[in-house]
């Protein structure tokens, strides 16, 4: 299985809420914007990675969870 | 589908007016049920307008700046709230993409999370000097010695504001939000604000003249398309900043100093846990919206919650009805410290979001690290506190009068 973000920067409007709940992935740009380019994450960090995409207002994060054993993604939505 | 304004139908109607929330008990429960009637109503208060209370609907036209416009398209329309309001303009906040971006960016660069983190000791020392300045008589007033000049000093001493400008203005932000309507005080605190004004052209003159190491030099000298910022355009944005950093802080840290003395469960599990302190400033945000309401302008005919709502049309946006929507928020009515998610609205959603939120909540967390530590058996004369008289946009407590075991100065 592996785990990946994908960030919509339009939408991301900088509460850095992400970075608050998952500080070893979400990287915040000089300005407080979500920078963090698409990656793939060692399986420590997921529990990080899904709880920034949850905890954001904007839904700007979508956690895509692929793999053998798992086929499905978790979106952070407002509401 | 276009609403044709011959034949324009506004419902459902609901009789509501914001302003007639005179506390935050009535404020919380006319807006809880205008939820329970509808998502979004339309009333004739305040020469007519939408209001918007369900937390998707909120959070839809806060996105939607293209339909839902912050621009001061009328000289009274004012994204502060409905209703006639003679206030000087504040960007970023009343302007719509394009222009708002460049003065945007200015914000960004002077209040994001990196350029609070380099703040931070002037926080604690604000902090610890207003507390310092009570901590030895054991007893203090918490919102005039506490929750009211902290972030003033903070943001003014930011921006560059000589020292004997802050209580004046300081006063001012917080004497039209904290008194009552009808009192000498409360003319006095709206004349203020023109000299306000007035000492933000001068300041901004000043430095025009020669550039000094403070926000207010850095918003002079910045270019815009490249070109100079145009004067009235810095000054709508340092009255900003000015507004938006000296009130609402202090109505947030109002509330959560009289919650934590009616909840001493609460107050316990933050003082022996502080790691719970930054979900439970969220909460105290979703519960206690320093800023309850904004308004928009449709820009274009447009549907939302079921209703149509026409070009031209006043829309009131209720953040703290977003806040606290049983739809959106699980036991939304219970004060849950580790809530999570806790996607709230507090400071907005969209290209608006508080630009100043990241300097609110360290604001926030420190002046609650430090009450908790320095007078954390602080006691309230819960018979001579007092809320701000009407909850309809800025929601605190005027005065917090409270007794605790004295301790020693640390400045």
């Amino acid at each position: 299985m592996s785990v990946r973000i994908r960030v919509d920067r339009d939408l991301c409007t900088g509460h850095a809420l992400c970075h608050l709940h998952g500080p070893d992935v979400y990287i915040l740009d000089d300005l407080g914007y979500n920078a963090t380019d698409q990656q793939e994450m060692p399986p420590d960090l997921w529990e990080q990675a899904r709880k920034g995409a949850l905890a954001c207002p904007e839904g700007a994060i979508l956690v895509v969870e692929t793999g053998p054993d798992e086929v499905g993604s978790a979106e952070s939505s407002a509401g | 589908m276009e609403a044709d304004p011959g034949r324009r139908v506004r419902q459902p109607v609901i009789d509501f007016d914001h302003y007639r929330q005179r506390s935050l008990s009535e404020s919380d429960g006319a807006w809880q049920r205008v939820r329970g009637q509808c998502p979004v109503a339309w009333t004739e208060a305040n020469g007519g307008h939408w209001v918007v209370a369900g937390y998707q609907e909120v959070a839809l036209a806060f996105k939607d700046w293209e339909t839902f416009s912050s621009a001061r398209t009328n000289p009274e329309f004012s994204s502060l709230t409905v209703g006639n309001l003679r206030i000087a303009p504040l960007y970023p906040e009343e302007l719509d993409p394009p222009e708002w971006q460049p003065l945007r960016r200015i914000l960004n660069e002077l209040l994001s999370p990196a350029a609070v983190r380099r703040l931070q000791p002037r926080i604690e020392h604000w902090v610890t000097h207003y507390i310092d300045q009570v901590i030895e008589s054991g007893h203090s007033e918490m919102a005039a010695d506490i929750a009211c000049p902290i972030p003033a000093a903070v943001a003014l001493e930011l921006l560059g504001f000589p020292q004997s400008d802050w209580e004046r203005i300081s006063n001012a932000f917080h004497g039209t939000a904290s008194l009552d309507r009808k009192t000498p005080a409360f003319a006095q605190a709206v004349d203020d604000l023109d000299w306000v004004s007035l000492r933000v052209r001068e300041e901004l003159a000043k430095r025009r003249r020669a550039y000094e190491d403070d926000a207010l030099s850095f918003i002079a000298s910045h270019e815009v398309d490249g070109q100079p910022i145009a004067p009235g355009d810095a000054e709508a944005l340092v009255l900003l900043v000015v507004g938006g950093g000296v009130d609402t802080t202090t109505a947030l840290a109002s509330a959560a100093l009289v919650h934590l003395s009616r909840h001493p469960e609460l107050r316990a599990a933050l003082a022996n846990e502080p790691g719970i302190l930054d979900s439970g400033t969220e909460e105290f945000l979703r519960m206690y919206p320093p800023a309850r309401t904004h308004a928009r302008t449709a820009a274009r005919d447009t549907e939302l919650g079921g209703c149509l709502i026409a070009k031209g049309d006043r829309v009131l946006l209720s953040e703290v009805s977003a806040c606290h929507d049983e739809r959106a928020f699980a036991d939304a009515d219970r004060f849950i410290v580790d809530r999570f998610p806790n996607r709230h609205a507090a400071f907005g959603l969209g290209i608006h979001r508080c630009p100043g939120s990241h300097l609110a909540r360290a604001q926030f967390k420190e002046i609650m690290r430090q009450v908790l530590r320095r007078m954390p058996d602080y006691v309230v004369d819960v018979e001579q506190i007092a809320e701000y008289p009407n909850w309809s946009s800025i929601g605190g407590w005027a005065r917090i009068p409270a007794t605790f075991t004295p301790g020693s100065r640390l400045l």
